[in-house]
């Protein structure tokens, strides 16, 4: 137990402490915010960068073109002119101050169509804000020309979106009000979770087993411990580094939002931020308190609980594997035509988890979340749905069972593999070590 | 009572037996050399005894007890192939190393001190192990097999990667070892350093023991019965005492002679001293190097037939 203590410390310091885990730990967050922030920011620099667009108007109605405003990147200007054949040449006769040209037909009220005519290009920036603009506007006139009072108010009383709210009886028979998609959510977000950290830590422990290997201290250790406690001093400690790596990213994550939301918070209060924006935003928060109350409303213990067993359960799994098939290699290079099938095993696991959002009773869903190798991540999907006792039971035997079969046929293939160098070994040689 | 006794042990793998009914005896306090060709079985003993690998037959007992798993902390063992994690520091491998193999943490570090001290690395205890030259790290290794003062040591080839001054400290290293009460097991191709340090020896061929015994005994059974004769005359063939051969072409100034079966070298020597004036005479032992290369061949014909 002390020897595995010490497998377990070394392990872990010997990750936490290079370099380039501070370097990718601290490094990746900024990475993704700058994936994130890169395209808005060379949107907002294309935006100011380009000049105002002059645009003519010809307003064949003469009712609409006053609604196009003109702002920083657009400057509208109304042309008195009658008809589409003149559009041309009008075009032409400005040469080149002109950038686009819009026609609102005398008959829109009817049709509906506006045209933009240009020779370069036109920005679908340009397409949505004039079709946003001109269909209020219409829109409204045509209300006010059918001549009955506060219509526009009786119009706005009558729209109604309907929120569906889902409630499940437990079988104790109190009713329980839940989201499907905030549980959806949760259970996609638990799920990706576990992937993702199975599969990057998978491969941490396999670099460290070939590691080992290749630079030949292996059979040191392993003359001072049993080989088995070095293949779990492994596992248990790579697994307390990405325990350490998450924990860090969400503590970042945690002070990115509160730092970012001060922030706005800050732009709120200035009397100058009270745009029409600020306000729709204001609009939406009926939305975002539904949600808040949703997330609320979600039964977490369950989640909370099963997460933990799935993750570790599945981890232990993925990783002993990566454990045996790492100590069969001698470079990292030839590793992938043992990674290969168990990365497949765990794509088919992640798109069973996909294929079971939309339905997480159906008979896939249910399979997949008991059989081990899928369970981990389609579990965490049906989870928030509440599932029945028999199947998590069965489910959670399955998986601690097989876990705890693969880590001893793991170990197995490991006291061999570790001692193994020169001719590479094949599938059937890993049959061989296991006996 | 041998210290380590090793008892009719043998290792089948699949398809071929790595030792097949191996035994030897290791005395306490003694340099045992393991000899053999590639392939003879040795790293597979060695790992037996290590309790890295399992034997199928046969018993292995230390101090008279059969060896568990916790009889590995009294092994220190220095692999044939070895190696050390790059990325730590000099100090904290020799550690972590020593804490394996059961010593507490203050004990480790006071032992790690002294050897560090003891092979002039003390200014490297903070320096990476990848920031060393080969022959340092190869100190490093030997510091990483003792510094848990075992009652058995395991050296596999100790001196390949050496160069000469820091082979001969490592010898010297080794044999203090051995006066201190060591126990010492000594794998290794390299015949000279055989002759130089062990007792006794066990030479493997085919996973099995053709050859046993300390170094002299082993030396008289495999005397050819030649002497070297110093003499400024020129000696003729006697072939009821012995046979004339070709000079040694190393020591072409001595002249050598074969004695016929039966004749003793006191009766030749003075027959020779009647007639010739002889400045001096040495007996020729083979070299275990002879030895050796003659054994493996032997048995490699007789297996052919």
């Amino acid at each position: 137990m002390n020897k595995l203590r010490l497998i377990i410390a070394r392990e872990y310091m010997s990750i936490v402490g290079r370099k380039s885990f501070i370097f990718l730990t601290l490094g990746m967050p900024l990475l993704f915010i700058f994936i994130m922030a890169v395209p808005i920011g060379l949107a907002w620099l294309n935006d100011k960068g380009s000049d105002t667009q002059q645009i003519a108007v010809i307003d064949e109605t003469g009712r609409y073109a006053a609604a196009l405003k003109s702002d920083d990147m657009y400057n509208f200007v109304a042309i008195k002119g009658d008809t589409v054949t003149n559009a041309r040449e009008f075009y032409d006769k400005a040469n080149g101050s002109l950038d686009a040209i819009i026609i609102i037909p005398r008959d829109v009220d009817s049709t509906g169509v506006v045209n933009i005519f240009s020779e370069g290009t036109i920005t679908p920036a340009l397409v949505s804000s004039v079709r946003n603009v001109l269909s209020d506007t219409i829109e409204t006139a045509h209300l006010t020309a059918m001549g009955i009072p506060n219509i526009q108010e009786m119009v706005d009383k009558a729209h109604v979106d309907v929120d569906v709210r889902s409630i499940t009886w437990s079988e104790a028979g109190d009713e329980q009000e839940s989201s499907t998609e905030a549980a959806m959510g949760l259970g996609l977000m638990l799920s990706i979770f576990t992937y993702m950290f199975v599969l990057m830590y998978g491969a941490m422990i396999m670099n460290s087993v070939i590691e080992e290997k290749t630079n030949r201290i292996v059979e040191v250790v392993v003359s001072s411990c049993r080989p088995f406690q070095l293949m779990l001093g492994k596992i248990i400690g790579v697994g307390l580094v990405g325990l350490t790596q998450m924990a860090i990213w969400i503590v970042l994550l945690v002070v990115v939002a509160m730092v970012a939301g001060s922030a706005f918070g800050i732009g709120n209060v200035s009397p100058d931020a009270v745009s029409p924006e600020a306000l729709a935003s204001a609009k939406d928060m009926g939305a975002m308190e539904a949600i808040v109350r949703d997330t609320l409303s979600i039964n977490y213990t369950p989640i909370i609980v099963g997460f933990i067993l799935y993750f570790i359960g599945g981890y232990l799994l993925y990783s002993s594997l990566f454990a045996g098939l790492g100590s069969a290699v001698d470079q990292p290079s030839d590793s992938s035509q043992f990674t290969t099938p168990v990365i497949l095993i765990m794509l088919i696991a992640f798109y069973a988890g996909m294929a079971c959002m939309d339905n997480p009773s159906g008979p896939t869903a249910v399979w997949c979340s008991i059989i081990p190798f899928t369970s981990p991540v389609v579990m965490m999907i049906r989870l928030p749905f509440g599932v029945p006792f028999w199947q998590l039971a069965l489910s959670l035997g399955l998986l601690f069972g097989t876990a705890l079969a693969i880590t001893w046929l793991a170990a197995r293939i490991y006291r061999r593999g570790i001692l193994h160098y020169g001719k590479k070994a094949s599938f059937a040689d890993l049959f061989k070590w296991m006996k | 009572m041998a210290y380590l006794d090793i008892n009719n042990v043998v290792k089948r793998y699949e398809g071929h037996t790595a030792l097949n009914g191996v035994s030897m005896q290791v005395e306490q306090g003694t340099i045992y050399g393991l000899l053999g060709p590639n392939g003879a079985g040795k790293s597979t003993l060695i790992r037996i005894i290590n309790r890295i690998l399992a034997a199928d037959e046969g018993t292995v007992t230390l101090n008279g007890k059969q060896m568990t798993d916790d009889d590995i902390t009294h092994i220190g063992y220095l692999p044939e192939e070895r190696g050390l994690y790059k990325k730590m520091k000099v100090g904290d491998h020799i550690v972590y190393l020593g804490r394996l193999k059961g010593m507490t943490k203050a004990d480790a570090v006071a032992s790690m001190h002294w050897w560090l001290d003891r092979f002039d690395l003390k200014e490297w205890e903070n320096k990476k192990v990848e920031n060393l030259s080969k022959g340092m790290q190869q100190k490093v290794q030997f510091i990483g097999t003792v510094i848990h003062r075992p009652p058995l040591l395991i050296f596999d080839e100790p001196f390949s990667g050496f160069d000469p001054v820091n082979a001969e400290q490592l010898k010297v290293e080794i044999l203090a070892l051995r006066d201190q009460g060591s126990t010492i097991l000594f794998s290794t191709h390299n015949m000279a350093s055989v002759e130089e340090v062990c007792q006794q020896i066990t030479l493997l061929n085919h996973a099995q023991v053709v050859l046993t015994g300390s170094v002299d005994e082993v030396k008289q059974q495999h005397k050819k019965n030649i002497i070297a004769v110093q003499t400024p005359d020129t000696i003729e063939p006697n072939p009821e005492l012995f046979t004339m051969l070709p000079p040694d072409p190393v020591k072409k100034q001595d002249t050598r002679i074969k004695l016929t079966q039966g004749v003793n070298v006191r009766d030749a020597i003075n027959w020779l001293n009647e007639h010739y004036r002889l400045t001096g005479f040495t007996e020729v032992l083979p070299s275990m190097n002879e030895i050796f290369i003659e054994t493996v061949k032997s048995k490699n014909t007789e297996n052919n037939e």
